[in-house]
């Protein structure tokens, strides 16, 4: 049996600042797995360890997710080895040329028998590339993903559905979602760290993929938020109650408000 | 000059910093507030290879280098400081002195257990009467027969009594002074063999320093660590090494204490806006910073010479003395910043500049270690 793991090398938001122009500051945005993906890794090796199977991780990006110690966390929580496609084209890419590209590299591993992926990724959380990821390959995707147990062609798999759990019975190659708190990840050992480096590595380059060419282009042309009225910052004297209401109904009417 | 790290030490930083939130920073105020030794972190820190990072696989460690070694030490002190000590103690002070001086039937023995983190160990020098002067020790070793006879009081023991092997210091020529000590191996179970109270502790309570009592325990001759009259010399060794452990624990608390008066300083409003941009905060956090930052560079050469096999005698002294009155500055004037909250048990820096003081006392006091670089430097 053979698992990927698709995973993403990514910077946290939560690292980044805003400059008071709008723009996003990632300078001191340490990139690292995408907060949700050790779940997935968690998840799927398990079953690898169940089931004896290889594990297997699966990135694709712009430049930073091929550099050795993307592939050495990746590989320190537990993979056997991973492919990376490195592109700046994927940088900007929306979710369907990522997924696009993932596809194609699980096509290249060959005799995939499962996929299993984050709940989202933590900088752009869209959710998509399971699904659109799942729609290249031709397999069912599920989402919201709590177990799997089984073997290659009879998997058995629970999801989380509003208000308790769907045990689903999958015959063939699937995509899966794992839920955000699917599996308690495994805080990576040392040997385990130390050893990364010497596990397989392939890079794949982009131009050598079949990625078939997209019909319809998405960028991201703008980012706006909505405006925010001055404030007035006017206090109200509440030392007497009547008073303060009458001068408070005043203000708002004057303002247009009543 | 590069001040990189690797990416096998970022990603252990990453993955120590990931179990000490997790496992550590939820009960390390209850260890303190019950004086409670955390006996069930043991396995786990085990599982993780964190028993034994400087030692080769093949004798049961991780295989990590020194550096990776100290920061680790830095961010499980950063969430708990007597985990730190009690990681460091038995890494440093008594797993080290069995892979340096052990014989090899002493090290199938000991090593591959002791590095795994399947037995614990612990250090025994300090006595009642003698602390910086470690030479003046009264505890004997006689031999007679196959069997050497231990007789004398340790005190300060960290580890005791969950430690199953004891690095002893005793007198083997009590005639001879310091020449005359010898280090032996000491099983728990030994007849003889007892351990005393529990100290009360300023700080580091969730570490365990009872006294240990020897009478009449009688150990193999085959026990003795190095040679006979050899004990000083391998003290003093494994206390060149230990002192880099506690100077990474001293690093952790200024560190932890660092980061909560950053927080702190950003979420308490006076006057109308944080304490974070008032001048005399932003000169405190600017103090604290380039001190936790100079304490970290002196740390982590100390532990490069350690991996570049280098004498780091000189520079484990700098670090500690450095690296451990920084951690009692910096949790000082982190309950400056805290104001009153700081002083109660609310917020964690207390509990640092509690921690703090030990640093410069234990494995051999600021003032020893102004002795060594003193002796250094004037050369």
């Amino acid at each position: 049996m053979r698992i990927v793991v698709a995973y993403k090398w990514t910077c946290d938001p939560e690292e980044a600042t805003v400059r008071a122009d709008g723009t996003v500051d990632w300078s001191r945005a340490k990139p690292g797995i995408s907060t949700y993906d050790p779940v997935a890794i968690e998840l799927a090796r398990r079953l690898a360890e169940d089931a004896g199977a290889e594990l297997i991780g699966v990135t694709a990006g712009a430049k930073g997710v091929g550099a050795p110690i993307a592939a050495k966390a990746a590989l320190g929580r537990g993979l056997d080895r991973v492919v990376v496609v490195e592109d700046d084209s994927l940088g900007e890419a929306g979710r369907s040329e990522l997924a696009a590209a993932l596809a194609e590299a699980i096509r290249h591993i060959g005799d995939v028998d499962l996929v299993v992926t984050g709940d989202s990724s933590v900088d752009v959380a869209a959710k998509m590339v399971p699904t659109v990821l799942a729609g290249e390959l031709g397999w069912p995707a599920v989402a919201e993903v709590t177990a799997v147990t089984g073997q290659a062609g009879k998997l058995r798999v629970e999801r989380a559905i509003p208000g308790g759990t769907q045990v689903l019975e999958i015959s063939g190659p699937a995509v899966l979602a794992a839920s955000a708190d699917a599996a308690l990840p495994r805080v990576p050992g040392m040997k385990e760290l130390l050893a990364a480096a010497k596990k397989p590595v392939e890079h794949l380059d982009l131009a050598d993929l079949t990625v078939p060419a997209r019909s319809a282009v998405m960028t991201v042309t703008g980012r706006s938020r909505p405006d925010r009225k001055a404030r007035k910052g006017q206090l109200l004297d509440t030392s007497d109650a009547a008073a303060a209401a009458a001068e408070l109904v005043t203000a708002l009417r004057g303002a247009g408000a009543l | 000059m590069d001040f990189d790290l690797t990416d096998e030490q970022e990603l252990i930083r990453e993955a120590v910093r990931e179990f000490a939130e997790s496992e550590l920073a939820p009960i390390a105020a209850e260890l303190d507030r019950d004086h409670r030794f955390p006996e069930e972190i043991l396995p786990k820190l085990a599982d993780l290879n964190l028993m034994g990072m400087p030692y080769p696989e093949k004798v049961g460690g991780a295989g990590a280098d020194y550096v990776s070694y100290v920061i680790a030490i830095e961010e499980i002190s950063k969430a708990c400081a007597s985990t730190g000590i009690i990681v460091s103690a038995h890494t440093s002070l008594a797993t080290w002195p069995v892979y340096r001086f052990g014989t090899e039937p002493q090290k199938e023995r000991y090593l591959s257990d002791m590095a795994s983190g399947r037995r614990l160990g612990a250090f025994a020098l300090t006595e009642p009467a003698a602390g910086t002067d470690a030479g003046a020790g009264t505890t004997t070793a006689v031999l007679s027969g196959d069997e050497y006879v231990l007789n004398g009081t340790k005190m300060f023991i960290t580890n005791a009594p969950f430690a199953e092997v004891y690095i002893v210091f005793a007198k083997t020529d009590p005639a001879q002074g310091t020449r005359g000590m010898s280090a032996f191996i000491v099983e728990k179970d030994t007849p003889g063999f007892s351990v005393g109270e529990a100290e009360h502790k300023l700080g580091i309570r969730g570490s365990s320093t009872p006294p240990i009592y020897f009478a009449d325990c009688r150990v193999p001759k085959d026990a003795l660590l190095g040679g006979e009259g050899s004990g000083f010399k391998i003290a003093m060794q494994t206390l060149d090494g230990g002192r880099i452990g506690v100077s990474a624990q001293a690093l952790g608390i200024a560190a932890a204490a660092l980061d909560a008066s950053v927080a702190y300083a950003k979420e308490r409003v006076q006057f109308g806006k944080p304490i974070a941009t008032l001048q005399a905060i932003q000169w405190m956090i600017a103090d604290m910073a380039t001190a936790v930052d100079a304490a970290r560079l002196l740390v982590y050469r100390a532990a490069s010479c350690v991996d570049a096999g280098r004498p780091y005698s000189t520079e484990g002294a700098m670090a500690k003395l450095f690296a451990s009155e920084t951690a009692t500055r910096v949790a000082d004037r982190a309950i400056q910043i805290h104001g009153g909250y700081g002083y109660t048990e609310s917020y964690p820096v207390e509990r640092n500049y509690r921690d703090a003081k030990i640093t410069e006392l234990y494995e051999g006091t600021s003032e020893v270690q102004r002795m060594v670089i003193s002796r250094s430097a004037l050369r």
